[in-house]
């Protein structure tokens, strides 16, 4: 009965993480038909919400609402990309790991922990710096750095799995290790890897945010973040202009949260969870 | 018994000599290795505004026409003279300009450090305890609003809220100045308060989540049912059977959370306009002051990595089993 009603209480939480996303997709997707402006497009500078501009304009009298409204586009693209990237980097590496053992063990899991030691923003401030200012730059720098979790996790959840009798069963039947590990490894850590995508999206997406925040975003793709970074350095913040950086926040808390609440399962609680 | 703790302490030792090495490895890769010319990689982007001549002699200066080897043993020395390189665009030695910076950093990180962590132990045991309660739900649904929200934002909030609205703090820098003493620290007490709370929260949010979940776990497990049916009370089983369990653990998802916390330090010290590490790259990141980010960097990491042995250290001792007979 308890559990029963546990159950309920979690899944309940993913269906909120997903109607927020669904809701974020459909934002962007149809940013067009949403939005009421051109963001390029060039008004007065600086208004305060009004009838015309629900948010106000920024410094250079483009509409804040529809920049918002496509800035979606640019800070889940990168989110999700990243994600994805740092996910398939580290499902491969958990699995090659947790599977072979011997040096591969050894190797994957000492370069995660000197990965995972040194402070992510510092060593992506100076590789975002060093490449040029571009969106897919950015994701490959998150994505390339955020795998180790991802990998640690798979990994003792595929040390589990290739010593349960199904595994073994399917080894004396002469099943090769390709087979294995797409037939039966793999679809066994499914899960774990969706919520660790889930998650890595989140992570992505945070990350993503401080780098642009502190002005290495890519100027003609303009996220959530980068829309607070002019705010802040353009006088927004200082002129108590809350309507030009908080609605961008919010949409990265919501967002987020979104991903958060997906990777939320019952099943397997903690240890996926580990963020 | 000495010779196992004396085998861990040894392996990790190894094990972080191994780290250290391979980071300074990285950072002598990456100038060379990225787009663009090293010489601007190396100098910043202020080293083209200088004339050819002077150009190529600092390209003879930092060896980079020799070989590879020769400008890594290069590199190695003068980092054993503490010389970081130099900021053309600052006019100073990377070292100098970090030397305050760098103490402002750790005066923002350690204090903060310290408080999150007591708050999620503290609050996580008391939500995992009390599991699916309201006072569960409300604790939970805090630290996932603080965790979702991204760090400069906080900051934000917090500055506009209190210091700006309510007056209540400084609008930001470290000191009011011209004060000495007990007063002056008091006075940075007083700049540093909001900054510490908003990293603080930043960091408490993460590691409450994971305490509730452990703490949730271990009330499942058998021994906890057998301290029940010993006819504990619930307080002892709590302080005594679970928080034991969770700590060693909690000690290193503390030492591991030392990186999050610098890099959330670098954004919150950015709002706040202290003048530590963060503001200092964010000048070097607006100026394409390349040796100052690499600087940072490779300063920031070291102390990370000090963090962390000093962490498994503390977890040598406070895991019995460490240095038990096996």
């Amino acid at each position: 009965m308890e559990m029963a009603r546990d159950f309920l209480a979690h899944s309940r939480l993913q269906l909120i993480g997903l109607f927020i996303l669904i809701l974020f997709l459909a934002v962007a997707i149809f940013a067009p038909l949403i939005a009421p402006h051109d963001p390029e497009e060039s008004k007065t500078p600086y208004q305060p919400p009004n009838q015309e501009h629900r948010l106000g304009t920024n410094d250079i009298g483009q509409d804040i609402l529809s920049e918002l409204i496509y800035a979606s586009r640019v800070s889940l693209t990168i989110g999700f990309l990243a994600g994805l990237i740092s996910v398939l980097i580290g499902a491969t590496l958990g699995m090659l790991a947790g599977y072979y053992r011997g040096i591969v063990e050894e190797m994957v899991m000492a370069t995660g922990d000197v990965v995972l030691l040194i402070p992510g923003l510092p060593l992506m401030i100076i590789l975002a710096a060093y490449l040029s200012p571009s969106m897919w730059n950015i994701v490959l720098v998150v994505g390339l750095l955020w795998w180790c979790s991802t990998a640690r996790v798979v990994h003792s959840r595929v040390l589990q799995l290739r010593e349960m009798p199904f595994v073994e069963a399917a080894r004396a039947l002469g099943g090769g290790d390709l087979y294995i590990i797409f037939h039966h490894i793999l679809i066994n850590s499914k899960e774990v890897i969706y919520a660790k995508f889930a998650l890595a999206v989140a992570s992505a997406m945070l990350t993503e945010a401080s780098l642009s925040f502190l002005g290495l975003g890519d100027p003609l793709n303009i996220s959530w973040g980068e829309m607070i970074h002019f705010a802040f350095s353009r006088g927004g913040f200082a002129n108590d202009m809350w309507w030009w950086y908080l609605p961008p926040g919010l949409m990265i808390c919501a967002c987020v949260l979104g991903f958060v609440l997906i990777a939320m399962d019952p099943e397997r609680s903690q240890k996926a969870q580990e963020l | 018994m000495l010779s196992s703790r004396r085998a861990y302490f040894l392996s990790k030792l190894v094990r972080y000599s191994f780290t250290f090495l391979l980071i300074l490895s990285l950072n002598f890769a990456l100038p060379r290795m990225m787009p663009g010319d090293p010489i601007v990689n190396l100098l910043g982007e202020e080293a083209l505004h200088n004339d050819p001549r002077m150009i190529e002699r600092l390209r003879a200066e930092h060896g980079l026409d020799r070989p590879l080897h020769i400008q890594y043993i290069g590199y190695l020395r003068s980092l054993a003279r503490m010389d970081l390189g130099y900021s053309i665009h600052k006019n100073l030695s990377v070292a100098e300009l970090m030397e305050n910076s760098l103490l402002w950093t750790l005066l923002l990180v350690f204090p903060s450090v310290v408080i999150g962590s007591i708050l999620a132990l503290l609050f996580g045991s008391l939500a995992g305890f009390k599991n699916n309660s309201r006072t569960d739900f409300l604790l939970t649904a805090l630290a996932l609003l603080f965790y979702t929200c991204p760090p400069f934002l906080l900051a934000m909030l917090i500055l506009s809220i209190f210091a700006f609205h309510l007056g209540l703090f400084p609008l930001g820098n470290l000191t009011s100045g011209g004060r000495l003493g007990l007063d002056y620290v008091l006075d940075v007490a007083w700049h540093l308060f909001l900054p510490v709370a908003a990293l603080s929260l930043l960091g408490a949010s993460y590691k409450f989540l994971v305490v509730r979940n452990s703490v949730t776990q271990i009330f499942d497990e058998q021994f906890i049912v057998a301290a029940r049916a010993k006819g504990l009370t619930e307080r002892c089983i709590l302080l005594r059977h679970v928080i034991r369990n969770v700590l060693p653990p909690f000690i290193s998802m503390v030492a591991l959370s030392f990186g999050f916390m610098v890099s959330g330090a670098l954004v919150v010290e950015i709002v706040f306009s202290l003048n530590g590490m963060g503001t200092l790259i964010y000048d070097a990141v607006v100026a394409r002051d390349y040796p100052i980010m690499q600087g940072s960097f490779l300063v920031l990491t070291i102390f990370v990595l000090a963090a962390n042995f000093a962490a498994d250290m503390l977890y040598g001792v406070a895991d019995p089993r460490i240095g038990g007979p096996h």
